[in-house]
């Protein structure tokens, strides 16, 4: 192939697949008569009053959904690092059947989709008094998410070698002190991957925060994304400007953890 | 912990691990695993079993008796057209994310298998959609795709009449929605194979194309088997997603355009729960499509994982 011909591809390739984002990003930037008479056209000169009308308005969804958002998303990956950390590290290192129970029932786990337990949940959690909370979103994200905790950890702890446990145990430190002091360090790069993975997954979730925090109690930027096209159905620089701002966080998430990213993406594909 | 501080010699304990007595392994066994297990059980588990339970049931959230039904709600789903509509729809769908990103992410991971900067940032951008929410990716295709849309615009403008109903064509719906989620899947199946590029051998390429093999017959016989790991991560994910598939049909379609043209399963199993109240019913539905699930996708990885050994 001519020397030029793969990069000139390669960009004509990937402008193409931008295309739509690209349109997205230059209307955030436009008012609403330039976003109809020329929609593909940049946006100059620059207008922020769409990201202004998201930010001031009246009932405050954006920043409401934002600390929604965020807070659900912090605790319920924090909780999910731990808890699996701490699950995954007693599966690998006690034999015995009951391990093997326990490993295999979280396993099916990862198959059910969400809108199969979706029903029941809000039973549990109108039953636990969570209902319409945000301990009630995190806790939900929790269970669900520990057996992926929990696969990633597992296979990560059976690199640790068990002379190191067992050395700080001789020198008389607790399991939980080994844990915490000796194992948990070594496990980074998997907890990473966790924090990566899960961070995404539950800033983005929609079905989950839709129906259980329904609209009373505020909502994720995520819903507040789907309740915004429901009322300027046609004010597409409204809307474009709202999914501008949620999402944000999380692009410059991905974009400083990048490198975890695609290696706790592809740690199976290479070994493998 | 106790048992770790008595005075056995070094080479002993570390030999056989050290074991306390039943109750600090018990005290270990709920420090360590418990909260996860309760919390697994209590929101993963019991809710299956709870459904399980419900769908033998007439429950409906609106009547404030229950009756026992037995397997009635299962005999009903087999006869239920909007219930095999979604199972059809679900099925093409799937069919359609696990292969389409998979060997079109291939052809793409192959343009952009180069180490320099240019290629790097080229396949951050395949990847930008793969972190945005799918409900944020839906809305990005809708202001393209309405009947009034960009799309349809430009396609006026080049002296289109009538330009297709890309969401509003009963008979286009859903191939839209497919391609959309396929768009967004691509850059995931781009960085995996990338990945799996980089783990096939450069001195076997050299040795083949001394030994005078073309770039297609390198492809064949090299890369393309080397690539079998990649391609079963690709499915099981593609695999997972395209099962759950919910927040595009609620933003793009709402299961239109007509009667459940784009609904999938799982938007038919929330809309069965939350919309019309029938709790027992759609119950029956999410355990068929869980068994459905699991079946489908114990065969996917047989198959791929004998692939990976015999190739």
């Amino acid at each position: 192939m001519h020397t030029w011909l793969r990069p000139l591809v390669a960009v004509l390739v990937t402008a193409l697949f931008f295309l739509p984002l690209y349109l997205v990003l230059a209307n955030v930037f436009k008012p609403g008569d330039a976003i109809n008479a020329s929609p593909a056209s940049l946006p100059i000169p620059a207008s922020l009053d769409n990201l202004t009308t998201v930010l001031t308005r009246p009932d405050r969804l954006f920043w409401y959904g934002l600390i929604n958002s965020t807070e659900i998303t912090a605790i319920s990956v924090i909780v999910l690092t731990v808890v699996s950390a701490m699950l995954g590290h007693y599966l690998a290192r006690t034999p015995g059947p009951l391990s093997k129970i326990v490993m295999v029932g979280l396993l099916c786990g990862l198959m059910v989709p969400p809108a199969v337990i979706m029903t029941p949940i809000t039973e549990v959690l109108r039953t636990l008094g969570l209902m319409g909370t945000v301990p009630g979103v995190v806790v939900i994200n929790a269970g669900y998410y520990v057996p992926f905790g929990v696969f990633v950890f597992t296979g990560f702890i059976k690199t640790v070698p068990i002379e190191l446990e067992e050395a700080a145990a001789l020198d008389g430190a607790s399991r939980l002190r080994i844990f915490w002091q000796v194992v948990f360090p070594l496990l980074r790069p998997a907890a990473a991957s966790v924090l990566i993975f899960l961070g995404t997954w539950i800033w983005n979730d929609f079905l989950s925060p839709l129906i259980i925090l329904g609209p009373a109690s505020g909502t994720t930027v995520t819903v507040g994304v789907y309740r915004a096209i429901g009322e300027h159905q046609s004010d597409y620089g409204a809307v474009f400007a709202f999914m501008f701002l949620a999402s944000i966080p999380i692009l410059c998430f991905y974009l400083a953890f990048q490198k975890h990213f695609v290696k706790g993406l592809t740690g199976g594909a290479t070994k493998g | 912990m106790s048992a770790t501080d008595t005075a056995l010699p070094a080479s002993a304990t570390a030999r056989t691990r050290p074991r306390g007595t039943l109750l600090p392994r018990l005290g270990t066994f709920s420090l360590f695993a418990l909260p996860g297990i309760a919390l697994y059980l209590a929101f993963v588990l019991v809710p299956v079993v709870m459904s399980f339970v419900s769908s033998l049931t007439d429950e409906n959230a609106m009547h404030p008796v229950t009756h026992f039904v037995g397997l009635s709600n299962y005999r009903q789903l087999l006869s239920d057209p909007s219930f095999h509509r979604s199972l059809g729809n679900t099925a093409l769908l799937t069919a359609a994310v696990v292969v389409v990103p998979n060997a079109v992410g291939l052809g793409v991971a192959l343009l952009l298998d180069r180490g320099s900067r240019l290629y790097r940032m080229l396949r951050t951008v395949f990847f930008t959609p793969v972190v945005l929410s799918s409900v944020v990716v839906s809305v990005i295709w809708q202001a393209l795709l309405t009947d009034d849309g960009i799309i349809n615009k430009v396609l006026r403008s080049l002296g289109a009449e009538h330009p297709p109903g890309w969401l509003s064509d009963p008979s286009l719906a859903l191939g839209t929605v497919t391609f959309i989620m396929c768009w967004q899947m691509l850059g995931f199946c781009v960085v995996v194979h990338l990945a799996g590029l980089q783990g096939v051998p450069a001195e076997l390429m050299e040795a083949a194309e001394l030994d005078g093999a073309g770039p297609v017959r390198r492809f064949r016989h090299i890369t393309w088997p080397m690539l079998a790991p990649s391609v079963t991560i690709n499915t099981v994910m593609l695999l997972i997603t395209a099962f759950k598939t919910y927040d595009q049909v609620q933003v793009l379609t709402n299961g239109g355009p007509g009667d459940g043209t784009t609904a999938t399963v799982a938007f038919t199993v929330i809309t069965t729960a939350f919309t019309d109240n029938r709790t027992g019913y759609s119950a029956a539905m999410s355990l068929t499509m869980l068994v459905l699930i699991a079946v489908v996708s114990v065969v996917v990885l047989r198959v791929l994982q004998r692939r990976e050994v015999t190739l």
